[in-house]
């Protein structure tokens, strides 16, 4: 079963196609890969399908169309996001960063504050405890009481994922998780992806980390200039003529 | 002794009313400011509204109490009104449009002498109490009134920033796209917090009416706006304990000066800009040294990069 299907995506600044007539689909349970060069229109895509832009095309998100719909309404069906610069709450503690996420909150309504406060201090803690394995699964429970503003672009990368998880998502983009990150958190990330993955979660990431991306993808998507390329398995890819010209070139 | 008692006990007493009231007034800021990162430069308006609301529903026959609860709803119904246009926008359009509604309602109330009776001001309204307590115990009566008003307000404000509703208040102060990617309609939450903020000066505004009695346009004059954020930076943005403080500090230090007037060679006038000379550099030497303000946690300072 496909989670998304996007089709004949468009977006354009001005005189500029960020995103010309795309399409692609994901099935679930999958993770697909999405590369090309810089400019390619890679994170305009991200944008338009998590609703942070708006341009023409439809997408339909488990089987319900969320074109029109605002990034919120996008995260609360279930697929969350990540930012190609990590943003990380600062001025927030790595466990707060956590609890903001999960949906539905009863205390996030005053009024249960104030009449229900015994459910929402329960519900508060179940959260806490949830936040706290996540931590724990990503191998940063210790930094739970450290605003998030000390923490290294690694660790942010973390945190990052660690708190989109938190709303449960089925579908998790990812922009570019590998980058600026050292080898061995590097294939630790891999490893959470594939971890997450068996248990039933769906990705799109975005990535320049060819041999990060070949090894944890089950499909590739190359885009150039706002059109997709080709798209296949990760072997498939590398073989593509065309794809090694425009972008692998030597690393192919 | 006895005299000396009976001249300093009602000033402080007086001191005191006027700290919880600002008080009051500049917990609801904070709550828009220092933990939603709202700017609004018009929060007089709404200290305004809530004044001659709760002036007017008394004299047109309405009981004390609801004339109060009908200023703070009215105040809160005003900042709705104010946030739905305004909060889709970038901060700054809020910061531009609540300037220019506190001056455009100073005027309305101004000219529309039909119904502010404008120039002349509004009095003759109920005083709490008034019948039952005798005169010389009134201001220290009223202060336990008051105090009691702030309490209540201090206390259901803490309990509101310490949930998860609070939670993604201070997410949206500092990065609105978090919020929104993880599911939370961040304009609902800005409205929330506006309207409440708004509905707590304009309770403020009725305590200063219950107060001074006596209302009129230039009461409201923009500067007690930015009384209030003196009072929030002072004490500590995002710490309602700061705010209670920082109104204490600021209008100790607004009497304090009328001691050591008759040894300086100013005139009153002078004596007002000099008040303020000194709170100005009060507050540089604080931004200077402790730029989270008193009770101000340097961690989650707004503003900070």
């Amino acid at each position: 079963m496909n989670i998304l299907s996007v089709q004949n995506l468009k977006k354009h600044f001005g005189g500029v196609r960020a995103v010309d007539g795309c399409s692609l689909t994901i099935k679930t349970g999958t993770v697909m890969g999405l590369i090309g060069p810089n400019g390619a229109g890679k994170t305009t895509m991200f944008n338009l399908i998590s609703g942070f832009a708006k341009g023409s095309g439809k997408i339909i998100f488990k089987g319900r169309p969320t074109d029109n719909l605002p990034p919120y309404k996008v995260a609360q069906r279930g697929m969350v996001r990540t930012f190609q610069i990590p943003h990380a709450l600062t001025k927030m503690t790595v466990l707060d960063n956590l609890m903001l996420a999960p949906k539905a909150q009863a205390g996030e309504r005053i009024w249960n504050v104030w009449l229900r406060p015994q459910s929402v201090k329960t519900q508060d803690i179940r959260i806490k405890e949830k936040s706290r394995d996540v931590l724990r699964f990503f191998e940063i429970e210790h930094l739970e009481n450290e605003y998030a503003g000390a923490l290294s672009g690694g660790q942010k990368k973390l945190l990052e994922m660690a708190r989109a998880i938190m709303i449960d998502p089925s579908l998790m983009l990812l922009d570019e998780p590998f980058a600026g990150v050292n080898p061995t958190l590097s294939r630790k990330i891999s490893e959470y992806i594939d971890e997450l993955r068996e248990s039933g979660m769906t990705f799109l990431i975005i990535e320049h980390d060819i041999p990060a991306i070949t090894r944890i993808s089950d499909r590739i998507t190359v885009m150039n200039a706002g059109k997709i390329m080709t798209e296949g398995t990760p072997d498939e890819v590398k073989q593509n003529r065309d794809v090694l010209n425009a972008y692998l070139g030597d690393e192919g | 002794m006895i005299e000396y008692v009976c001249v300093v006990f009602p000033y402080v007493t007086t001191i005191l009313l006027i700290s919880t009231i600002y008080a009051v007034f500049a917990l609801g800021l904070n709550l828009e400011w220092g933990f939603t990162g709202l700017i609004n430069f018009g929060h007089v308006a709404f200290l305004a509204i809530g004044a001659y609301t709760t002036a007017m529903l008394n004299l047109g026959g309405c009981p004390l109490v609801l004339s109060v609860v009908g200023g703070t709803v009215m105040a809160g119904l005003f900042g709705l009104l104010l946030g739905i246009p305004t909060l889709r926008l970038r901060e700054d359009y809020l910061a531009i449009v609540t300037v220019g509604f506190s001056e455009v309602l100073r005027f309305i109330l101004l000219n529309e002498e039909w119904l502010t009776r404008g120039p002349f001001g509004i009095y003759g309204f109920d005083r709490p109490f008034q019948d039952v307590i005798p005169c010389q115990y009134y201001n220290i009566s009223l202060l336990i009134l008051f105090v009691a008003i702030l309490i209540i307000v201090y206390t259901s404000l803490e309990k509101l920033v310490h949930s998860p509703w609070g939670r993604v208040l201070k997410s949206v102060r500092e990065d609105e796209t978090v919020p929104a990617a993880l599911g939370k309609n961040v304009f609902s939450y800005k409205l929330q917090s506006l309207a409440i903020g708004s509905a707590i000066a304009g309770l403020a505004g009725a305590m200063l009416a219950l107060y001074l009695q006596y209302i009129d346009p230039g009461t409201f004059k923009p500067v007690e706006t930015f009384y209030a954020w003196i009072i929030v930076i002072l004490g500590g943005t995002a710490s309602n304990k700061g705010t209670i403080v920082g109104a204490l500090i600021l209008w100790t230090l607004f009497s304090a000066t009328k001691f050591i007037n008759p040894y300086l060679p100013f005139t009153a006038h002078q004596m007002g800009a000099f008040r303020m000379i000194m709170i100005g550099l009060l507050l540089m030497l604080l931004m200077m040294h402790k730029p989270e303000g008193i009770f101000g946690k340097k961690e989650e300072l707004a503003l900070s990069d």
